[in-house]
C-alpha cells in the first residue's frame, strides 16, 4: 500500500526540451503553442542558455514523453534531447533497472539496484528522443532491441512490464 | 427563396469571410501598437506617423533575430536621420534578458516589450507565429512589405524615403 502510494507520487515536474529542425526551433510559436495543448503541461518558456524549452509540468498529471515527441513532430520539428526531471522517495531501480512511472516503464541503462532520492533528472535515450548522431553512439554502446522498438522485450518481464509494452529508456 | 437556416448559414459565412480579410497585409493600415519602452513609458506606433517605421518583433533567445540586429545595427545610422525608425516589439518574458540583448546588440532603435510572449495581445494581433517578423510601414502607416531585410531593404527604404 505504502510502496503503490510512492509510486503513484513519482512524478515529473520539470523537463528541457531541445528540438531540432530545418529552422529556429525557438522562434517559431508552432511548438510552444503544441506543448501547451498537452493536459499535463503547465507552462513553456524559452530557455536561450540551452537553446531549448524550460517545460513545468501540471501536478497530478501524468507526463507522457510520446505525447512530447509527437506534439514536437506534429509542429514540423523534430526531439534532439528531451530531459525529465522527478522527486522521488526511496525508488530502488532493481536489478533490471526497470520502473513504473505512473503508467509508463522506465529503463535504466548502464544503471540497476540504485535507490532514487530527491530530485532527479532523466535523459531519454529512445531513438526518437536524440539526434541522429547522439542514437547512433547510444545504440553502438548499448545493445538491446528494445532501445530502438521502444517495445519491451520477453527478457524483461520479469520486472513487471509486459512483453511489447512500452518502455522508454533513461540514462541519470 | 432562402430559409431562415440557409440566411444563416450565409450570413456566417460572411463574417467569416471578413474575419479572414482583417489579416495583416500590404496595403492596409497598421493596427496600433501601444507598448511599453524600458522606463515605462508607452510607445505608440501612430506617434510615428510622418516616418517610414520598421516594425521589428524579436526576442533574446531567437537567434535569428540576434543576427538580423547586427545587419540593422549597420542601416539605422544611414537612414534615421532621412525619416526612418526602427520600433522593435520584444516577446521576452524577462525584462533583464531584453535589456540585456538589447545592450550586447548595441541597438539604438525604439525598443519595446510585449511581455505576454507568444499569447501576448499586440503579438496574437499581428499573427505573428515567428520570428523575426518585420513590417515596413509606410509614412501614412500603411503596411508596404513584410521581412524585408539587407539589400531589399535598402532598395524599399531609398523609394519610400525618397521624395
Amino acid at each position: 500500500m505504502t510502496l503503490q502510494v510512492l509510486m503513484m507520487q513519482a512524478q515529473f515536474s520539470k523537463a528541457n526540451l531541445q528540438a531540432t529542425g530545418l529552422t529556429c526551433a525557438l522562434c517559431s510559436n508552432a511548438i510552444n503553442k503544441a506543448l501547451k495543448q498537452l493536459p499535463f503541461v503547465e507552462s513553456v518558456k524559452a530557455d536561450i542558455k540551452n537553446s531549448s524549452f524550460s517545460i513545468v509540468f501540471r501536478p497530478g498529471v501524468e507526463v507522457k514523453p510520446d505525447a512530447i515527441k509527437d506534439a514536437v513532430e506534429g509542429a514540423g520539428f523534430f526531439v534532439g534531447g528531451l530531459q525529465v526531471t522527478g522527486s522521488f522517495n526511496s525508488l530502488n531501480t532493481g536489478p533490471d533497472g526497470i520502473i513504473k512511472i505512473g503508467t509508463s516503464w522506465f529503463r535504466f541503462l548502464k544503471v540497476s539496484n540504485q535507490v532514487l532520492n530527491g530530485e532527479v533528472t532523466f535523459t531519454l535515450q529512445d531513438k526518437a528522443f536524440l539526434t541522429a548522431k547522439a542514437f547512433k553512439k547510444i545504440s553502438s554502446t548499448v545493445k538491446i532491441p528494445s532501445l530502438s522498438t521502444g517495445k519491451a522485450e520477453a527478457d524483461q518481464v520479469k520486472s513487471g512490464v509486459k512483453k511489447g509494452e512500452r518502455i522508454y529508456h533513461v540514462t541519470i | 427563396m432562402f430559409s431562415l437556416k440557409q440566411t444563416i448559414v450565409v450570413l456566417i459565412l460572411l463574417f467569416m469571410s471578413t474575419m479572414v480579410q482583417a489579416q495583416i497585409k500590404q496595403g492596409y493600415k497598421a493596427p496600433e501598437v501601444a507598448l511599453p519602452a524600458a522606463n515605462g513609458d508607452t510607445i505608440r506606433l501612430s506617434s510615428l506617423k510622418g516616418k517610414v517605421v520598421l516594425l521589428d518583433f524579436w526576442a533574446s533567445w531567437c537567434g535569428p533575430c540576434r543576427i538580423s540586429n547586427k545587419g540593422l545595427v549597420k542601416l539605422y545610422p544611414k537612414y534615421k536621420d532621412k525619416g526612418f525608425e526602427i520600433l522593435a516589439v520584444s516577446l521576452d518574458e524577462d525584462v533583464d534578458d531584453w535589456q540585456k540583448a538589447v545592450k550586447k546588440d548595441k541597438v539604438s532603435w525604439l525598443q519595446v516589450i510585449d511581455k505576454g510572449g507568444w499569447e501576448s495581445g499586440t503579438v496574437n494581433q499581428w499573427r505573428i507565429v515567428a520570428i523575426p517578423t518585420s513590417y515596413l510601414i509606410n509614412k501614412d502607416g500603411v503596411l508596404v512589405a513584410m521581412d524585408l531585410e539587407g539589400k531589399n531593404l535598402e532598395k524599399a527604404l531609398n523609394e519610400l524615403l525618397g521624395d
